[in-house]
């Protein structure tokens, strides 16, 4: 009979002890995993929208650094504006190699070629832009001419329709950007030109016409010269230019990022604690089905077992129901995380991106060990116990 | 074979220690049928425990085969205890979770030399001995207490013991079936296998070659059969 039968049978037999046990882990094991899977693919996404982003610096006007944030994050539209001047002024900073001003245009609702149900319009300026160029060079080969525009992840041509129609103006989508998971996914990129033929006809064509204000723009886009410092470019901006905020994109979202951190130690609590009390819990059930065993052990230990193989046919049960309970609870926290994933990343408020394959394993491993390893230290001692007990044979009862 | 050296168990209770077994001295022969008769709570588990050293004793030397139980490590305690000994239980102790077969074939993976089959084909043999070769995938459950008894007996042999300790082996049995199982003993013993049976009926005293009466922590050699003949 090999250790890991006898330990199934006993895992069978006494099905109570079992299912609390196998519940505990498989409780904390999907909570862990749940979580570190939320947060992990909230870090993802900044990460990837951030690269998305493609510059070095942002620049926006004073007090809108909070709007603009949010809109770059969750997609949220948001009217912010600064005189064009300010482009000529960014650009004579030292260590400023490019520049390139963004507009964000005033959003639709409801839109229907959009999977969200708000879009976020950005025009970019063909003549300096080198954020969405590389991606266009790649993917296209081409610059977009007028009248064509790039998507994010969501945004597609809606069913029956060969072209996105906005403001009563068609546009062609010709590509779309990979997936970040941030309010990248829901924006819609247009060239100037596109921006000021969909503002002309929508005064004949649209219920309400687009206004593009004249001499103003959203953002500026920086590359810094290789090299230089960031964060000095940066505070010369500040100090140079009135009027701006620069937010160095490593450092974006700050105060996102200060939430999730904030939410990362509640979860790192609460599980803390979650796991100490299944820890104890684990312990004392393996403890109390001591004496319960005592006869059975007697039994094993006249047959021939040893002590020793009396303390690993225990471990083994706890290994037993420690691995099953770690992969099904790993498995279950994976198809919820990744059915619900909108619903829960929406209500928490954090962009979500499915973490890579590689990584994802990694998290898995690294929770099933944990897992693993904290339930055979707490099986540890009463399995040592149980093994070293002197067997009550006598019928007492 | 077997000897006890003046020993001496107590056990400790809440409250008060108790002596089931004082100073006992007992010498056991191979070949021998020995019984220890008594009535319960005379502490003659406590003996059989000792013999299979399964509980230490407080006081005096246990041999068996000429070792002092004392200075064996676990090991080779448990060694001995799955080559030399069988043990039949005075409660049920067929694994509840486990077919007949694989109970009886329990041993077999403690043995020394260990078949490839895990020991199911000699497990087969000896249930087909006992009478119990349709059985051999039914659950402890499904037994009825005389067949589980002769399943417990089979397990015992498994390893092809040179001692059998047997703790009430007929109890809660009927005539028939106790005297099956008595017959059943005394082929094993007529096999060469030492037996120590504990038992509380007076009734059996026939089958052996000496019996003992256990009271007050001492043993009294009560009946000494030259040879086993009555039946
Ligand atoms: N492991 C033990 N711990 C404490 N007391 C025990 C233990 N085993 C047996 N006893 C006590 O020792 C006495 C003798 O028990 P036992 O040997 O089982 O008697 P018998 O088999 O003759 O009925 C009883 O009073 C019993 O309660
Ligand atoms: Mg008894």
């Amino acid at each position: 009979m090999s250790i890991f039968r006898l330990a199934y049978n006993n895992i069978r037999g006494s099905a109570f002890r079992s299912m609390v046990i196998f519940m505990c882990v498989l409780g904390v094991a999907s909570f862990l995993l749940g979580t570190t899977l939320v947060i992990s693919g909230a870090q993802n996404s900044l990460n990837v929208g951030i690269q998305r982003l493609g510059a070095d610096i942002l620049v926006v006007p004073e007090g809108a650094q909070t709007q603009v944030e949010t809109a770059l994050l969750m997609g949220k539209p948001t009217n912010v504006w600064m005189p064009d001047s300010k482009v000529a002024e960014i650009a004579a900073i030292p260590g400023v190699e490019a520049v390139s001003p963004q507009i964000y245009l005033q959003s639709l609702y409801g839109a229907a070629c959009c999977s969200v149900s708000e879009m976020f319009l950005v025009v970019y300026d063909p003549a300096t832009d080198f954020t969405i160029k590389p991606w266009l060079e790649k993917e296209l080969g081409r610059p977009l001419n007028t009248g064509e525009v790039i998507g994010g992840s969501y945004i597609f041509v809606p069913t029956g329709q060969t072209s996105i129609k906005l403001y009563g103006y068609n546009t062609d989508l010709v590509g779309n950007l990979e997936a970040t998971g941030t309010g990248i996914d829901q924006t819609l990129f247009m060239s100037t030109a596109t921006a000021e033929a969909m503002a002309k006809s929508s005064l004949t064509t649209a219920v309400q016409p687009l206004l593009i204000p004249s001499g103003q723009i959203s953002e500026v886009m920086v590359k810094i010269v290789p090299g230089a410092d960031r964060h000095k470019v940066a505070l010369d901006i500040l100090s140079g230019v009135l009027g701006v905020v620069p937010l160095e994109s490593p450092n974006m979202f700050g105060q996102f990022r200060h939430q999730m951190t904030g939410l990362l130690w509640g979860f790192v609590a609460i599980m803390v604690v979650f796991w100490i009390l299944s820890a104890v819990l684990i312990g004392l059930v393996f403890s109390m089905a001591a004496n319960e065993r005592r006869r059975e052990i007697a039994v094993l230990r006249a047959l021939g077992a040893t002590r020793f193989y009396v303390f690993r046919s225990i471990l083994a049960e706890a290994v037993i129901l420690a691995f099953s309970g770690a992969v099904i609870g790993v498995t279950l926290a994976t198809f919820v995380i990744y059915l619900f994933r909108t619903y829960i990343t929406s209500s928490l408020g954090m962009p979500f991106l499915f973490p890579g394959w590689g990584s994802f394993i990694g998290m898995v491993a690294a929770g099933t060990a944990f897992i693993l390893l904290t339930v055979v230290l707490a099986a540890l001692w009463p399995a040592y116990r149980v093994s070293r007990m002197e067997p009550a044979i006598a019928a007492r009862e | 074979m077997i000897k006890l050296q003046e020993v001496t168990k107590e056990f400790n209770l809440d409250q008060q220690v108790i002596t089931p077994v004082k100073e006992v001295s007992l010498e056991i022969g191979k070949g021998d049928f020995v019984m220890v008769i008594g009535r319960s709570g005379t502490g003659k588990s406590t003996v059989l425990n000792l013999i299979a050293g399964l509980i230490k004793p407080t006081a005096g030397t246990v041999f068996v085969e000429g070792r002092d139980l004392q200075t064996l490590s676990d090991r080779d305690m448990s060694k001995l205890r799955s080559s030399d000994m069988g043990y039949v239980f005075q409660f049920p102790s067929l694994l509840p979770s486990l077919t007949i077969i694989d109970n009886i074939a329990v041993p077999a993976s403690f043995a020394i030399n260990k078949s490839k089959d895990g020991g199911r084909k000699r497990a087969k043999e000896l249930l087909g001995m006992l009478g119990l070769g349709d059985r051999l995938d039914c659950y402890p459950r499904h037994l009825s207490a005389g067949e589980q008894k002769r399943a417990v007996i089979a397990r015992s042999l498994m390893n092809e013991p040179k001692i059998l300790l047997a703790d009430e082996p007929t109890s809660d049995l009927d005539e028939q079936t106790e005297r099956e199982i008595m017959g059943l003993l005394k082929q094993i013993n007529d096999s060469g296998v030492t037996i120590v049976m504990v038992t509380h009926s007076l009734g059996l005293v026939p089958f052996c070659t000496r019996a003992y009466s256990m009271d007050k922590g001492k043993l009294n050699l009560t009946h000494a059969n030259n040879k086993s003949g009555a039946k």
